[in-house]
């Protein structure tokens, strides 16, 4: 029988946040304790230590007072229970419960920190607390989290999202952790625009510094130097523009020709993602520098002149092709794929040729995904600091400006805060013109018919320019990844060419002795953090991306928009802004993770979360709503209709933020070097330590054994999500 | 459901979590890795305290330290050049500390702490200088270069580096040399004929002799340990100490405010400053003047006494506001122009 | 062997609107009951409210005001997966990446069957639409006649209490249409169904139907069994979506209880009056209801516009004073030819009176 017990029971997911609520309150520790895991509070004093003692017991014996009023909003739920769904009673409790329960909670934590009051009006009002508190710990967040969900059960009762408990929980959790983790801090941060020298804010003292000449200057007309802002728009529209074109190209060769070696391609085609930062640079300036390689055969054969032309635009440029097409390429590949063979086909029997077929079909099908690709490109090079590091010259970009206005000789905050909105303004318009392109169009491809059509091959006019830029390009890869396998194994590259493998025995030595086996190689610390730390953050990050891609394109509510906006807002800013965003914001209570795993793994979620949430909303976008809809008519509920139906189809979308976060996680630099600790100390910044001192060989042997692992890890990473098998025929008729 | 991904948050978050770091002093690391490293490791072995070490550049330590200004995190900062050091006791992020060890210091590591009040030490000390690759001089038919003044002659047109004093505080160090040895005017007269001959401002302060070893540049201005180091490490670059005399940083040492390990803090601050300490230097390339008098020299390192040092005055220059103003007239006087 | 029975309740909507934004009215208070264990459709252009009516129910829509009844629950909130509602889409909306198997199984797999218990039904299912065997493909294995039967199949398996059809037959060819639209028909008897059934073939509806609600701008046009609305629509909407009808204009000249007196030029003809005044109104005579005699006789003189030979009628356009109006004839062996002067009369049975001009 079906099973409709909805009404006779409380719905047991509220049940488990009752009780979570309760356990966050009454039984785990309130406040932050040193190496949770290692569970020394439980012998250690808990639940009578002040350190360790739970929400409960320390009001119980009359201390931090303003925790007290929370158990209302916990006892409240306990009348809802047994009752109806329909009850008006049970949504008003539990909207009133969480939501009073969660404010609270919120107030508190950031009106009381670690020197009492935190705002001179508190203690205008209330007098001084001679009171203090640290960060909120497990029982903090449990309860923090039973409240949320409470208030999400009681809007869903309410009647809103069409009563669907997941979907309005979704959103409360999204909405929740974005705030947290991404306004939150940057609103911290962009405070700092407003700040004058004395410590203050002003409104007035911005506008001076925002039109500064520096910034919008336009003297590169006259033949000077056009401000950073200028620059860095004419570097992210190349780029978006370029990396896009390329990254179809790619996609066109892989889904829509007979070429054969499409594994091999494929694999090239990630090779730039995997590379950690400098790397690439280096190469290059090995390859086109001023006593590159290419640079002086070329002066001995021709006898061109060896110029420092690299170093500037065209440098970053190539650096950030190279870096940033795989981005394309895998956002693009799920759109090129997911375009349903029938309406290619449909058009050629309309007397479309193959040509026009593409230019009226199958291109404008790819709209969204070549919107997305675009907009990742323009962002990411936007945001990209090291390849400008290393290549500028003096053709300076936003992101190294922001980065030594904060770490330079200047440790001028509220210049980098300044750059940072000039940079989240182009960001901004970037998202819109994307929006307007893509319009209110429909781009729903594959339907709940089953579709057994072929791609089409691409048309001759198109395909010869894309095989001669394809091939062009990955014999270029091909070149650069040479020079860089070869700099691991010389002695010291571009001076000793002496082969040699001590780099590696430095990096990755092991030892047998009789304790066993010891890593005594230099690198193995930070590798298996890194490893740890992005085996953690990629699951998240997917995760998090898909669920928020599902919610945009799915589910309509008030504020989308902004929503949506708020989730790319991360990864529009330069790391090194969230790095010190995040340290401003989470290095005092009421969340206090820094120095910590933790604040490496949340910072890699929300940095890379986008990617998912883009790649997602891509796929997503090609899949029908009926099918949505015949599962919910089925029974199914959206959770399981997310999981069965969706998920499945995404595959694709769900390989490519895995692999991007897990990736981006290894690769990382820029706010990694600012959360990066002691204890947790990641890959890419000891590299770059390598590369300060001048160790190239160990830094490129580094990054070299980094590739491979990635590469084992990406090739893991496909076999465990999967084809999906919709059964569309390939161009040989077979099934697959 | 989202439930599950937030229990599985919640794991991780167990996996991971600890609000402070268990360690007994948490070291906050300015020089080179391999340096960081076996100063960890020696003070672990020589006081078994154990340590956490952070290593990060001067710049991005200092913005670390002031973020985290109400709740620090670190104890004691060790190493990098002085500018930063002075910033930040002038911003009150440091404590002050009048260490036993100091009557074995030169007279140099001294000058810094009393000029700031006591809230700085002197560690180390590099003179500023510039170095060449000798294959492309050769190749060039070029003579190399020996003073200041060389560097502005057309030949060298667009074979100079430097890195942008507004990035670096190396490039700072220089360009306040060259207020300090010329006088304002004739400072920024020599940096702006200097400009000609630049051929890029790099962010980095040690991005310009590397660049000459790569054969990405001729000449690199740069602190002359850098150079140095990168002759060491192989590349075929000759260090020069200009003959008009120059600038030096002096790398330093402070201890933080509201440190959580204050007693450890000061135990690593006496150790940092003996002679054992100090020699550990020379074990990873390290080719500065140590602040230790009875510290041993490396017979690669630049000798200090045979080098004309201006009587360098870090307590105005390291000040935020001349650095500012200074900093903004390069910007409008000498980066605009035309090279 | 598990069979498939039937759980049918009935559907009430009460006063239900449905407004999107706050100017889009895409259902206007509407109420109507569906009985258990028949079969209604819902009928009219595009635009009508039809499919959002359906959505409704579905719970794939939330009705804005107004109550809607499952039985005797009150579902007017509950979201779609906890109604127990099946819908057959237009689409079919098969999942791509499942088997046959595994989409029929799909809803049994959330209702809490064991699995021998959901196979056994769902081999059920594929056996009551004629499938067994078919079930490891792909839905893009299938024709489109076999897709539509595994949607069917899908939605029947979960027993529902009411099954909905959002226009099922739009994708087949019409020999097909038919033969599916006899199949669902003979299901929905044979178990006993609520089916609510959505489409804009009024001969569809007619053919399956128990009983058709006629929907005209987000509003309930009239409803009733096949044969009332056929025989006596309502107004002249549902006169002419339902088969066509001739809609001449006549001035009704005398009431005599409830048999009206019309005038049409010069002809009058009697017939009920359903209630309408003296004055003008319209007459609506389905084409086959026209009688056309050669010559000059009792009644509208004409001429021949059109003469169409379809094998077993004669379609004929007419012109004639109040202007053009259609008529078949089973008469295929002396047919009138184009030009003929002939005159219009009606049958005894089958014109109506409806009221001269819309309802707004």
């Amino acid at each position: 029988m079906r099973t409709v017990s909805l009404e006779q029971t409380t719905h047991p997911v509220l049940i488990f946040w009752i009780i979570a609520g309760w356990v966050g309150y009454c039984i785990l520790p309130w406040y932050g304790v040193e190496g949770f895991w290692s569970f020394e509070w439980l012998v250690d004093g808990w639940p009578l230590d002040d350190d360790y003692a739970p929400a409960a017991v320390l009001v119980g014996v009359g201390q931090k007072l303003w925790l007290a009023p929370m158990l209302l909003a916990l006892a409240a739920p306990l009348l809802v229970l047994g009752r109806r769904k329909t009850d008006p009673l049970y949504a008003q409790v539990l909207i009133a419960a969480g939501g009073f329960g969660f404010a609270w909670l919120v107030a508190q934590g950031l009106g009381i920190g670690l020197r009492g009051f935190t705002a001179e009006w508190l203690t205008t009002l209330f007098g001084t607390l001679d009171d203090r508190q640290f960060g909120m710990g497990y029982g903090a967040m449990v309860t923090a989290s039973a409240f949320l969900f409470l208030f999400t059960h009681g809007i869903a009762a309410r009647g809103a999202i069409n009563g669907d408990v997941f979907v309005t929980s979704a959103i409360g959790g999204v909405i929740a952790v974005v705030t947290i983790f991404v306004f939150f801090p940057i609103t911290k941060m962009l405070l700092a625009a407003f700040a004058t020298d004395d410590g203050g804010y002003s409104v007035l003292g911005f506008f001076p510094k925002f039109f500064d000449d520096r910034i919008w200057g336009l003297d590169c007309l006259s033949g000077g130097r056009c401000g950073v802002a200028w620059n860095s728009l004419l570097l992210a529209v190349l780029v978006g523009v370029l990396t896009t074109l390329l990254g179809l190209a790619f996609a066109l060769v892989l889904t829509r020709s007979g070429f054969r070696y499409k594994r091999l391609l494929r694999a090239l085609t990630v090779l730039p993602i995997i590379t950690p930062p400098f790397v690439i640079g280096l190469a290059i300036i090995l390859l086109f520098g001023l006593s590159g390689t290419v640079t002086t055969s070329l002066a001995a054969m021709f006898g061109v002149e060896a110029t420092r032309w690299i170093y500037g635009l065209p440098g970053i440029l190539i650096a950030q092709l190279l870096a940033f097409t795989p981005i394309a390429f895998l956002v693009l590949i799920g759109v090129v794929e997911g375009v349903s063979p029938s309406m290619e086909e449909a058009a050629q029997t309309l007397r479309a040729n193959r040509w026009q077929t593409f230019r009226t079909v199958s291109w404008p099908l790819m709209r969204p995904g070549l919107a997305n690709a675009f907009l990742l490109g323009f962002i990411e090079s936007m945001a990209d600091f090291g390849n400008p590091l290393v290549l500028g010259g003096n053709f300076d970009v936003l992101s190294t400006e922001i980065f030594f206005a904060i770490v330079g000789a200047q440790y001028d905050q509220s210049r980098a805060a300044i750059l940072a909105v000039v940079l989240l303004g182009f960001t901004l318009g970037a998202f819109y013109l994307q929006r307007f392109w893509l319009g209110r169009k429909s781009y729903t491809t594959v339907t709940g018919k089953g579709d057994a059509g072929v791609h089409p091959p691409m048309p001759n006019g198109l395909a010869y320019p894309v095989y001669a830029v394809v091939a062009l390009w990955s014999a270029f890869t091909l070149v650069v990844y040479g020079m860089i396998l070869y700099g691991s194994v010389v002695q010291l590259w571009g001076v000793d060419d002496t082969l040699t493998f001590k780099h590696y025995l430095t990096a990755f030595r092991i030892d047998w002795t009789e304790d066993g086996l010891r890593w005594t190689g230099s690198a193995w610390d930070s590798f298996w953090t890194t490893m740890t730390i992005a085996t953690l953050a990629a699951p998240l990050t997917a995760a998090i991306g898909l669920i928020t891609a599902y919610l945009l394109t799915r589910q309509t509510f008030a504020g989308k928009r902004a929503f949506e906006f708020g989730t790319m807002l991360s990864f529009a800013i330069p790391g090194t802004v969230i790095g010190v965003a995040y340290i401003l914001a989470f290095n005092v209570p009421p969340i206090e993770i820094t120095g910590t795993g933790l604040i490496l793994v949340i910072s890699f979620i929300f940095r890379n979360m986008p990617v998912g949430v883009r790649a997602g909303i891509a796929s997503m976008s090609q899949l029908d709503k009926s099918l949505d809809e015949s599962s919910l008519t089925l029974g199914a509920n959206s959770w399981q209709t997310f999981r069965a139906v969706i998920l499945p189809l995404l595959r694709p979308a769900i390989l490519a933020a895995l692999v991007y976060s897990f990736v981006r996680a290894m690769t990382a630099i820029s706010a990694v070097i600012f959360l990066v600790s002691a204890r947790y100390d990641m890959s890419t910044s000891y590299i770059i330590g390598r590369v300060e001192n001048n160790d190239y060989g160990l830094a490129i042997a580094y990054s070299t054994a980094l590739i491979f692992v990635m590469l084992a890890a990406v090739g893991l990473l496909q076999l465990l999500v999967g084809r999906t098998r919709i059964g569309r025929r390939t161009s040989h008729g077979e099934i697959h | 459901m989202m439930k599950r991904t937030f229990a599985a948050a919640l794991t991780s978050a167990t996996a991971l979590s600890g609000t402070a770091a268990l360690a007994d002093l948490n070291l906050y690391c300015s020089a080179q890795e391999e340096w960081c490293q076996i100063m960890e490791k020696s003070f672990e072995e020589a006081t078994g305290i154990d340590v956490a070490m952070t290593r990060k550049s001067s710049g991005e330590t200092f913005a670390q330290i002031q973020a985290e200004a109400s709740n620090p995190k670190g104890d004691v900062w060790w190493g990098g050049t002085g500018d930063p050091h002075l910033q930040a006791a002038e911003e009150d992020l440091t404590e002050p500390y009048v260490s036993p060890m100091r009557d074995q210091l030169h007279p140099w590591a001294i000058a810094q702490a009393e000029s700031a009040g006591d809230k700085t030490i002197g560690i180390y000390s590099g003179a500023l200088g510039f170095g060449y690759n000798s294959e492309m001089l050769e190749k060039a038919g070029l003579p190399a270069p020996a003073c200041w003044e060389d560097l502005t002659k057309p030949e060298y047109k667009g074979m100079v580096q430097m890195a942008n004093p507004n990035s670096s505080g190396t490039a700072y160090t220089t360009l306040a040399s060259m207020v300090q040895m010329f006088g304002e005017d004739g400072g920024f007269d020599y940096m702006k004929r200097l400009h000609a001959n630049i051929n890029q401002y790099t962010k980095s302060g040690s991005a310009p002799i590397k660049a000459a070893g790569q054969g990405e540049t001729l000449i690199g201005i740069v602190f002359m340990h850098d150079a140095v180091a990168t002759t060491v490490a192989g590349f075929p670059v000759v260090t020069v100490a200009p003959c008009e005399g120059t600038g030096y940083e002096i790398g330093s040492m402070s201890i933080i405010k509201g440190a959580r390990n204050m007693d450890e803090a000061k135990a690593f601050y006496d150790w940092a400053l003996s002679k054992e300490a100090q020699d550990l230097a020379l074990q990873v390339n390290a080719f500065q003047v140590m602040s230790n008098v009875g510290a041993t020299k490396s017979d690669k390192a630049p000798d200090l006494a045979s080098i004309k040092l201006i009587d360098y005055d870090f307590k105005k220059y390291g000040s935020s506001d001349e650095r500012k103003r200074l900093l903004s007239k390069w910007d409008t006087e000498v980066s605009t122009l035309p090279q | 062997m598990t069979g498939i029975n039937a759980k049918a309740a009935s559907v009430r909507f009460e006063n239900v609107s449905k407004v999107y934004g706050t100017k889009v009215t895409a259902v206007d208070n509407i109420s109507l009951e569906v009985r258990a264990g028949t079969l209604v459709t819902l009928l009219g252009p595009s635009g009508c409210g039809k499919t959002t009516t359906l959505r409704m129910i579905a719970g794939l829509e939330m009705a804005t005001r107004g109550r809607i009844f499952i039985g005797e629950k009150d579902v007017t909130k509950l979201p779609a997966t906890d109604r127990d509602v099946s819908m057959v889409f237009q689409s079919y909306a098969l999942f791509p990446h499942m088997t046959v198997m595994e989409n029929v199984s799909y809803g049994l797999k959330f209702s809490g069957f064991d699995k021998a218990e959901t196979k056994d039904k769902a081999l059920a299912g594929l056996g009551l639409v004629g499938l067994t065997g078919y079930g490891d493909r792909l839905p893009s294995e299938l024709s489109g006649g076999q897709q539509q039967r595994v949607a069917v199949a899908r939605a029947l398996v979960l027993e529902p209490q009411v099954l909905l059809f959002d226009e099922p037959l739009s994708n087949l060819d019409a020999k097909l249409r038919r033969q599916v639209r006899e199949e669902i028909r003979e299901i929905q008897q044979n178990l006993g169904l609520t089916v609510v059934y959505v489409t804009h073939d009024q001969e569809e509806a007619l053919a399956v139907s128990d009983e058709i609600v006629v929907m005209r701008n987000a509003a309930i046009a009239q409803k009733g069994t096949p044969r009332e609305l056929y025989e006596a629509p309502a107004d002249a909407f549902v006169a002419d979506f339902i088969g066509e009808a001739n809609l001449i204009p006549v001035d009704i000249v005398a009431l005599d209880g409830d048999t009206a007196t019309v005038r049409i030029a010069d002809y009058t003809h009697r017939l009920p009056s359903r209630g309408l005044p003296q004055g003008p109104a319209k007459l609506a005579v389905r084409p086959s209801r026209m009688r056309l005699v050669a010559g000059v006789g009792d009644g509208v003189p004409a001429v021949i516009d059109k003469a169409t030979y379809v094998g077993s009628r004669m379609e004929y356009t007419v012109t004639a004073a109040f202007g053009t109006v259609f008529a078949v004839l089973d008469d295929v062996t002396t047919p009138f030819r184009i030009g003929d002067a002939v005159t219009i009369s009606f049958a005894a049975s089958g014109p109506v009176l409806i009221p001269a001009s819309q309802p707004s």
